[in-house]
């Protein structure tokens, strides 16, 4: 815990206020009020169906949301197309199943964005793929395709193609959930290490361990609604609701 | 050789219904090769030797016959190229195309034409050797596909040039094979990429582009491509601007439209079969990254749902080059028509309809089966890499 003391906590790069989300009669999000620091470690819990996962999709508006607002880096999620580009270049997002490009080689894969979006050249472009691949550890994979890596591997290249875009946030959509478990060490290691330089994460996830380990913070998801938040301390020793205290009991 | 009696008479007469089934068999195969013998014994194939210029090129006038010679010799060096360059053939497809090659010629080079068609020969040969030499350096091996690919896109240009360039014959002179070829062309190379536009935009959230092209595809392919052709002979210039003579153009030029759009109708549905396949989770990756509406579909959900119907696409191709014989009802004459009509043209050849049709089928078939070669070697090499 001697870390975190250490670590900054800045100012405000995401705040929601009153997010509401509904699909059909479904209403997902019933007004989700919550704030994001620069450099925190956000970790979302909640029992399936609890629309954490429809929450850190509002953020970068892959679900436009109904009602609320939404202010990444002072910039408010919009129909304003400006507005969007912005957010979305600056919030790089990891999916449960991976979602890589299955016709692009590994590099190819990180290259894109920053080529496209960002205006690299080629090489330069790749140079960065290549400091990326070996950051998360897999640059003798470079020239393959993704269907020829283990699951872990492509979790962790999906992660370097949204670090490639130099984001300030990231968001996780429970990166592990699809994986074998012994898998889910190697990319774990990948989120502590990232989580550690600083950046601003958002993770939903089920994994106990690394969320104690490396979260400032939790939010409890239940039924569209933030039904508690606070630190790791208080949430493994003192948790308030009783709601919190079911879901806890069943995944510990 | 006991074994090989024992299972052969295992397998035909194992069983009452096997033995019912042989016989049948035997007896139809043997109508069967009596007819094709009978037919062979009995052919003659002057019908096809006199009219072999008329088969190819049509009423093409003889003043401009050296016209196509050219555009043959820069089709060979492109097709053999790209034989070697993407096709990596192994010997039994040389061979195959090696007989192929062979036929073609036996049955239509005369006596005035044996240079030209060797020169061709020699082309094809050429080119091969000098890609497979390229081909072992990787850096000028990427060079010349780039070439080569340039020189595809540029293949219609260079055939306009050629045909109409320094006061050519009129388009609808073109005949013969060449029309057949010159129109499936035209019908692929304009219809793909305005199919894909079509798909996309039936694809597109935006009501106003998805009612728009839902009502072009669904039109077009609500009736027939006869009805389209005649609707081009009749009623077409009428919808044409009236200006630089556009509503007068030529029939040629009408059927090329017709098919065209006709084509674009069909890949867009075949197309957007493809876009359906994408799964969502590759748009979304797209747009975390923040790529844009253009390069999303250029770059991710195109290549992938194209590669994914490669064989209906093809599919539609072949069916496409064979449609292109209905132009006879615009009062053209491609393939099909001379081959119907040289028969009636001389009571010599009163009766000969057979061979005449067998050398139109022979030709339609060999594009045919080269097509869907291509599609075999397209899927087989784009295997890598699929989920």
């Amino acid at each position: 815990m001697q870390k975190k003391e250490k670590k900054q906590i800045g100012k405000e790069i995401i705040t929601t206020s009153e997010v509401t989300k509904s699909f059909g009669r479904f209403q997902a999000l019933k007004g989700i009020t919550a704030k994001v620091y620069e450099q925190e470690v956000v970790v979302v819990l909640g029992p399936s169906g609890s629309g954490k996962s429809t929450f850190i999709r509002t953020l970068n508006r892959l679900e436009p949301h109904d009602s609320g607002t939404i202010i990444v880096d002072g910039v408010e999620l919009n129909d304003d197309v400006k507005n969007l580009q912005y957010v979305r270049s600056n919030v790089g997002m990891v999916f449960q199943q991976f979602n890589l490009f299955p016709h692009l080689s590994v590099l190819r894969n990180i290259t894109v964005g920053p080529q496209k979006v960002r205006g690299l050249k080629r090489g330069d472009a790749e140079d960065i793929a290549m400091e990326l691949l070996n950051r998360v550890g897999i640059p003798e994979q470079a020239s393959k395709f993704p269907s020829q890596l283990s699951g872990g591997q492509q979790q962790r290249l999906a992660i370097a193609r949204a670090l490639a875009m130099q984001p300030k946030i990231m968001l996780f959509d429970e990166p592990t959930s699809a994986l074998d478990p012994e898998m889910i060490k190697e990319v774990l290691e990948v989120m502590t290490e990232l989580a550690e330089s600083g950046m601003t994460m958002i993770c939903v996830t089920h994994e106990m361990g690394f969320a104690k380990e490396v979260a400032d913070r939790f939010l409890f998801f239940d039924e569209g609604l933030i039904v508690e938040e606070g630190t790791p301390e208080h949430f493994f020793t003192n948790p308030q609701e009783e709601r919190t205290k079911l879901f806890l009991s069943q995944i510990l | 050789m006991q074994n090989f009696y024992k299972w052969g008479f295992e397998t035909f007469f194992g069983s009452v219904f096997n033995t019912i089934i042989t016989l049948l068999s035997l007896i139809i195969l043997f109508f069967f090769i009596n007819s094709i013998l009978g037919f062979i014994s009995t052919s003659e194939w002057k019908v096809v030797e006199v009219n072999r210029r008329l088969l190819l090129i049509g009423r093409m006038p003889p003043e401009h016959e050296y016209r196509v010679w050219p555009i043959l010799w820069v089709a060979s060096y492109l097709i053999m190229a790209s034989i070697k360059t993407w096709g990596s053939p192994s010997y039994k497809d040389l061979l195959f195309i090696a007989l192929g090659i062979t036929i073609v010629c036996v049955i239509f080079t005369t006596s005035s034409t044996y240079l030209w068609v060797l020169t061709s020969l020699l082309i094809c040969i050429f080119s091969y050797v000098i890609t497979s030499f390229i081909g072992k350096s990787t850096t000028a091996n990427n060079k010349n596909k780039k070439i080569l690919i340039l020189l595809w896109i540029l293949l219609l240009p260079i055939i306009f040039t050629i045909l109409l360039i320094g006061d050519g014959p009129k388009p609808t002179l073109w005949g013969g094979f060449l029309l057949n070829i010159i129109l499936a062309c035209i019908a692929i190379g304009f219809g793909f990429p305005l199919g894909i536009l079509f798909a996309i935009g039936r694809a597109s959230t935006l009501p106003a582009i998805k009612i728009v092209c839902t009502i072009y595809i669904e039109t077009i392919r609500g009736a027939p491509l006869v009805a389209w052709l005649l609707l081009a002979w009749f009623v077409l210039p009428k919808f044409l601007p009236q200006f630089w003579g556009i509503n007068e153009v030529s029939v040629v030029v009408r059927a090329m439209i017709i098919l065209s759009a006709f084509t674009s109708a069909y890949t867009a549905e075949v197309i957007r079969g493809g876009l359906q396949s994408i799964p969502k989770g590759q748009i979304e990756a797209a747009d975390s990254l923040n790529l844009g509406y253009a390069n999303k579909m250029i770059l991710i959900v195109l290549p992938q749902a194209i590669r994914v119907v490669i064989p209906a696409l093809i599919s539609t191709f072949i069916g496409v080059f064979k449609d292109t014989s209905l132009v006879f009802i615009l009062a053209l004459t491609d393939l099909l028509q001379v081959g119907r009509i040289i028969p009636e043209q001389d009571p010599e050849f009163f009766g000969r309809q057979l061979e005449a049709l067998c050398v139109v089928a022979f030709l339609f078939w060999i594009i045919s089966i080269s097509l869907s070669n291509l599609s075999k070697k397209v899927e087989k090499s784009l295997g890598i890499g699929i989920r």
